[in-house]
């Protein structure tokens, strides 16, 4: 419903009920006023007849008496002068007519029974009435007069009132349209200011506006202040609100920026360390290398196996510092992405590890032409994690097979690696990704517990998801997907 | 109730029953000047000479009243008697007599009645006639009026004739 039918609506109800109102009370009025008034003037016109008829019963005593017919007439035809009587009779005591008298142009009297005990008698039916009036002489009845008459002057009557109450009638409705319109302007008008401001407050959301109403009754005036209360309420809790979310924004900038130096420092100092290590290392192997090859011959077979012992020790530290630094790395470097060929990497990867690992028989399944948008970099060092995790845990399979491939999707891309090495408990699945945990016993398979927290930080870091499937026994895959690449998202 | 239906007269009622009611009826539209005595009295209808109503006279009176006053019907052998009534219905035997008794009743308030032709140019008061075969009556006004009677003008009003002027015929 628009506004404008429902103004329209309220002004027309309003008017419509004063209408309505004024015009059933006029009616009312008008019609008990006629009906009151049509009475007194038949009850008049009776009263009138009554008295004619007596008058004539009374003139026409002797002439019945005396058997005077045309005396009778003479006194009937009297009536010739009132214009209502339509005709007259007079009948005898034994009920035959004695004399008549008819009005041009009417028929002639039907009598009604006279009732015993009555001396004068009415009878009426709307504007047609008959009067009877017993003749006495001398206490004794000689005869009955009757007369008809058609009151004319009802008809002119009631169409007189009519015309007067139809004019009344109109102008009362005038008045009252005239009246409805002033209710329209000082009762249905400031609801609809109520109504429009209530709609401004709800369009623009401006609490601060506030109806003031031009005329001022006690129930708007209630309706107002609650309306305008209700208003600086919502007002005051809005701002409060406003007030909260700024305080909460700030504090969150806050924490994000103390952990974000918190988190900076602690890689700082982690990459400090293990690179700061690598220094004192490096020069126990450079001794340890010396010792092996100057003097390896003079020194007893038991210190020989120390040195090499030594040796193994310090390369497995320098994996371990290697890791760290390509955690930290993972964590802090700026990714510059790229389209990469993720098979031509891997095949690298395996090229790199059959060189290192030459006694091992290793069949190696690369699927070609899987493209992937990501920073090289950081992808090399998840495809070196993945793939020699493949090497290291197939390392007790006769027939290794490692897989790299990809498949797509939907829109998505997932690369995975897949072997048939020692696989894993799937129960533990999700502690696969976390650093410094292992799954299997040092004795079976060396290793620092770092690599798949690292991939899991780039992928992270590419926006991207990455998870295991596998058994004890039976093999692991791995699959991982690469985010879309927004060329405007930061890089933190 | 038979006793006034001048409607139906030519059906089943004589002349005679006519003028009877008629004679009883007069008393209702005549004055007769106050007497005490006859207050009380009742009213007396007086017949002399030949009598044509018979006992139809008495039976229409029965029970009636005039002004209160019950009604009886006495029957004259002479014009000296008269004094007590108040209607005197001189009968057509009575015709040869007539001046003496009108000159009988002179200062004496009778209504007399009669039949007789010419009877109100005679010093009489009411005189019934015929016309069209129907009963009616004429009045000699100046007559009942100097023996003190006061006929009503309702009874005028239905009579075919009434003489106002005193006639030289009626002086005794």
């Amino acid at each position: 419903m628009t506004l404008f039918t429902s103004r329209r609506s309220i002004a027309a109800r309003l008017t419509l009920m004063n209408v309505l109102v004024s015009g059933v009370a006029l009616l009312l009025a008008y019609v008990s006023f006629f009906a009151f008034n049509l009475l007194a003037y038949r009850q008049a016109a009776v009263n009138s007849l009554s008295g004619e008829a007596q008058i004539i019963g009374a003139n026409s005593v002797s002439a019945i008496v005396f058997n005077d017919e045309a005396s009778a007439q003479t006194t009937l035809s009297a009536l010739s002068n009132s214009n209502d009587v339509d005709a007259a009779a007079i009948y005898t005591q034994a009920g035959t007519p004695f004399a008549q008298y008819v009005r041009e142009g009417n028929t002639s009297l039907q009598p009604q029974t006279m009732p015993a005990q009555t001396t004068v008698m009415h009878w009426a039916d709307g504007a047609d009435i008959q009067v009877a009036s017993r003749i006495m002489l001398q206490g004794k009845q000689v005869g009955i007069v009757y007369i008809q008459a058609h009151l004319h002057g009802l008809r002119q009557q009631a169409i007189r009132y009519a015309a007067v109450a139809g004019v009344i009638l109109l102008l009362c409705l005038g008045v009252a349209m005239l009246v409805g319109n002033i209710f329209r302007r000082l009762l249905a008008q400031p609801i609809i200011s109520l109504a429009q401001t209530a709609r401004l407050v709800s369009r623009y959301r401006d609490y601060s506006l506030r109806f003031t109403p031009s005329h001022s009754y006690r129930e708007l005036a209630s309706l107002t202040e609650a309306f305008n209360e209700m208003l600086a309420e919502i007002q005051h809790r809005d701002k409060a609100l406003e007030q909260g979310r700024e305080m909460l924004e700030l504090r969150v900038q806050e924490r994000t920026a103390q952990l974000r130096a918190a988190n900076q420092e602690l890689e700082s100092f982690s990459y400090t360390v293990a690179h700061d290590l690598r220094g004192p290392l490096d020069t126990i192997n450079g001794i340890n290398y010396l010792i092996h090859h100057a003097d390896y011959g003079s020194l007893s077979v038991q210190s020989r196996e120390m040195l090499d012992r030594i040796g193994l020790s310090v390369k497995e530290m320098l994996d371990l510092i290697d890791d760290l630094l390509n955690l930290s790395r993972a964590n802090s470097v700026g990714i510059h992405r790229k389209t990469l060929d993720l098979s031509l990497l891997a095949a690298s990867v395996f090229e790199e590890m059959a060189l290192a690992h030459p006694e091992r028989k290793v069949e190696t399944m690369i699927h070609k032409g899987c493209y992937a948008n990501a920073d090289k970099g950081l992808m090399l060092i998840v495809m070196q994690n993945l793939l020699r995790n493949a090497w290291k845990f197939t390392g007790r399979s006769p027939g290794a097979i490692i897989e790299f491939g990809c498949e797509r999707k939907g829109a998505e891309e997932t690369f995975f690696v897949r072997d048939n090495g020692a696989g894993f408990d799937p129960a533990m699945a999700d502690r696969l990704f976390k650093p410094f945990q292992r799954l299997h016993a040092e004795s079976d398979f060396t290793g620092t517990g770092i690599g798949l927290a690292t991939v899991q930080r780039i992928i992270g870091r590419h926006d991207g998801k990455i998870w295991a499937e596998g058994e004890v026994g039976k093999g692991a895959t791995f699959y991982f997907t690469i985010g879309p690449h927004e060329p405007d998202a930061p890089n933190p | 109730m038979a006793l006034l239906c001048p409607a139906q007269p030519a059906a089943e009622l004589t002349p005679y029953d006519v003028e009877a009611a008629y004679l009883y009826n007069f008393g209702k539209f005549v004055r007769w000047p106050d007497a005490p005595a006859a207050a009380t009295a009742p009213f007396t209808i007086c017949i002399l000479g030949e009598d044509n109503f018979g006992a139809k006279l008495d039976s229409l009176i029965a029970n009636e009243t005039i002004q209160g006053r019950s009604i009886v019907a006495k029957r004259l052998s002479s014009i000296t008697t008269a004094d007590a009534c108040q209607i005197l219905y001189l009968g057509d035997s009575e015709a040869p007599r007539l001046a003496k008794d009108i000159a009988a009743l002179q200062q004496k308030s009778v209504l007399t009645v009669s039949s007789m032709p010419d009877f109100i140019q005679h010093g009489g008061m009411i005189g019934f006639v015929l016309q069209n075969k129907r009963v009616r009556f004429a009045v000699n006004l100046p007559n009942a009026e100097r023996n003190g009677l006061n006929l009503s003008s309702e009874l005028l009003k239905v009579a075919v004739y009434v003489n106002t002027k005193t006639s030289p015929e009626e002086k005794p």
